[in-house]
């Protein structure tokens, strides 16, 4: 007999009071991606990973609403953030290997993403390629039985701890645009890479540039087909853009639901009932969204809930400034409240920029003309 | 009403510019969250600019002129307390810098680190402490200002200046906070104006799109419009006019610096992109005096009397 959801969330709950760790995560380097690796590990071990993904590679294949429950009561016990070093590959490298990788593909990497033996980052932005991805000029060219990539990747999250790059790269010279690109799995100590970490203005250095010399790339690495990689590309953006940022979120509204139970302040109680309701609209929308993504490709609405969520993420980050005063500890710690509020400036532009994300509602699921670029 | 400079304030101003520029004044180059410039600070005091609305003839526009232009500069100094709030309630104005705080002691300050003066209001009672060597703890923050807090407020003599000097205290704090901001907002402007002036995608620089440019000019207004509203209550030294200064600026910095930061994408996200050398700051004061929502109760205050806002 199938367990039911009240079952398999009480089930949660007890596993997350027995096993998440006392400490967050170190914000940066070596240590940051140990301790992913760590919780990522004993969370497969308690049969927490992978909720969604197919049971042929590990995976336990549950429904969304599973999936749901178990996200809420990750909130709820404060478990680690999960926009940590294994995001890239449990939400968007490990889905578009699922969507578009081969069998060979499937079976090497998604384990070791569920098990937490590697961290995944991406390498699409370029110096003059950011909103305008298919400007990118990173090139791969075929020499036998691989590619030989030169150029420069940048605002590649993890680059600088990660094992593997979702890479995409020209590999058509005689392309230009959307054409002629792939999308590649790029072991990140091949010969040639070196990764420059960057800081951000919130202090850790969460970017970094990558640069490619003559980086060689078994042909046996392409995701979705030579050329073909815009295809590839289309699908880790959707989950990007889409379901990526469930669990996050869920812990947002959590996170104001926390706001309110620390505040008895009257002068604030409007601007707190305004997060509430823009919260529990978010939820709403993004569990819409989630279940009907279970059933079938859901298009372009996904754009709306990530633009919802990074708008009210930073509403949420200044308005708990606000809450505490400016010169509170709370805020002024390290990795505190201060920390959150310029770290979420990066909601608007990561995964595509608001004015990106609008571009795409208005054009597909509006159904207005596409405007000059 | 005649909104040029006059030509006393125009030769500050003047005066102003040629010491800035002599010090050579540039962003940090190494990828600091925060540069306090002494040297700027002893220049100030020694040219006299600190002291402005105590000479004659000269009051608390003129002073407003000098902060906003110093907040302009990627460095800070403390010059808004120093010129528009200390000379009212510091009996030795020389005892400076002068930091501020309004609550418990024990909260955190701007300036606290370096300040010789904390004028507090802690709700009751308006205190003068003078700070002695080694009483101050610096706090790293991330608001570009050098931070710090008392180790033992306890043990620090203090002066009652009375809950009576409150509304005069609050009222000038009010005016350094728009004064400032519009300084600040001019600079961070300047920066993405130029970005997205030279930033091409698409084939073209990112400042053609309307979508950019509809915003950048609800920017440069809001900017605008804090700066005359910071002069005017500088001018009137009003309590309505403070309080509406202020309400506008720390309800307008939020808007502003999500667009500026957001149109220089990543690349203004980081520290290597000088943005945050004055958003941080902004930052800073748009929570002060209990943020904008504060400053709109005193500024029904100041129209209705505070019988009607119980």
């Amino acid at each position: 007999m199938s367990e039911s959801l009240d079952d398999f969330r009480a089930r949660a709950r007890s596993w997350l009071q027995e096993n998440v760790p006392e400490h967050g995560s170190p914000m940066e380097g070596p240590e940051s991606r140990e301790y992913a690796l760590a919780w990522q590990k004993r969370q497969f071990e308690g049969g927490w990973a992978g909720l969604t993904w197919p049971q042929a590679y590990g995976g336990k294949e549950l429904s969304v609403l599973q999936q749901i429950a178990w996200f809420e009561e990750y909130a709820r016990a404060k478990a680690p953030s999960t926009h940590n070093a294994l995001f890239v590959g449990m939400n968007h490298a490990g889905p578009t290997l699922i969507a578009c990788g081969t069998d060979e593909q499937k079976a090497f990497h998604l384990p070791k993403i569920m098990q937490g033996e590697v961290i995944w980052c991406q390498g699409f932005s370029e110096p003059n390629a950011g909103s305008d991805l298919a400007s990118l000029r990173t090139k791969g060219l075929v020499e036998g039985d691989e590619l030989v990539v030169n150029g420069q990747k940048i605002w590649s999250s993890y680059a600088d701890i990660g094992d593997y790059q979702e890479l995409l790269i020209r590999t058509d010279p005689a392309s230009s645009r959307h054409h002629g690109l792939s999308w590649v799995i790029c072991a990140m100590d091949t010969p040639g890479i070196t990764v420059r970490p960057i800081k951000t203005m919130a202090g850790p250095a969460k970017y970094a540039e990558v640069f490619y010399d003559n980086v060689r790339i078994p042909l046996s690495n392409i995701v979705g087909g030579l050329n073909n990689g815009w295809k590839t590309a289309m699908a880790t953006l959707s989950f990007e853009r889409g379901t990526a940022s469930l669990a996050l979120q869920i812990s947002l509204s959590q996170r104001v639901e926390e706001l309110i139970a620390a505040n008895d302040d009257a002068g604030v109680s409007d601007t707190l009932m305004d997060l509430r309701a823009d919260a529990a609209a978010l939820r709403a929308m993004s569990y819409q969204f989630a279940i009907k993504s279970e059933t079938g490709p859901v298009g372009s609405e996904g754009s709306m809930i990530r633009l919802y969520f990074a708008e009210l993420a930073k509403r949420v980050a200044s308005a708990s400034i606000d809450i505490f005063g400016i010169g509170a500890p709370q805020v002024l710690a390290e990795h505190g409240l201060g920390f959150d509020y310029f770290d979420s400036y990066s909601e608007t532009i990561a995964g595509g920029t608001a004015e990106i994300q609008r571009n795409i509602i208005a054009e597909r699921v509006l159904g207005l003309p596409r405007g000059s670029r | 009403m005649d909104f040029d400079f006059s030509e006393d304030q125009a030769a500050i101003l003047s005066g102003l510019e040629q010491l800035i520029s002599s010090l050579n004044i540039e962003a940090p180059k190494d990828a600091v969250f925060s540069a306090y410039s002494h040297a700027l600070d002893a220049e100030l005091t020694e040219g006299g600019f600190l002291d402005i609305t105590q000479q004659e003839g000269f009051g608390l526009l003129d002073g407003a002129l000098i902060v906003e232009q110093l907040a302009r500069l990627p460095v800070s100094v403390e010059a808004a307390t120093s010129v528009l709030i200390a000379p009212s309630f510091l009996e030795d104005t020389t005892r400076r810098p002068v930091a501020i705080l309004q609550g418990a002691l024990t909260k955190a300050a701007r300036f606290l680190p370096m300040a010789k003066t904390l004028l507090a209001d802690i709700g009751d009672d308006l205190l003068r402490i003078e700070i002695p060597e080694g009483a101050v703890e610096e706090v790293e923050t991330l608001f570009a200002y050098p931070y710090g807090r008392l180790k033992n407020p306890e043990a620090l003599p203090s002066v009652s200046l009375g809950a009576g000097r409150l509304v005069e205290f609050r009222r000038r704090w009010r005016i350094a906070i728009a004064v400032e901001s519009a300084g600040l907002m001019q600079s961070a402007l300047d920066q993405v104006l130029e970005h997205v002036k030279t930033r091409q995608q698409f084939g073209r620089p990112i400042g053609s799109f309307q979508a950019i440019q509809h915003r950048l000019v609800m920017a440069a207004e809001l900017g605008q419009a804090v700066r005359w509203l910071g002069f005017k209550a500088a001018w009137s030294d009003d309590e309505g006019d403070a309080a509406i200064a202020a309400t506008f600026a720390q309800d307008a910095i939020p808007r502003f610096c999500t667009d500026l930061h957001q149109f220089c994408g990543a690349m203004g996200l980081t520290l290597e992109f000088p943005l945050h050398h004055w958003t941080y700051r902004l930052r800073a004061l748009l929570g002060e005096l209990g943020g904008s929502s504060a400053q709109a109760i005193a500024a029904a205050d100041a129209v209705w009397g505070a019988s009607k806002n119980v």
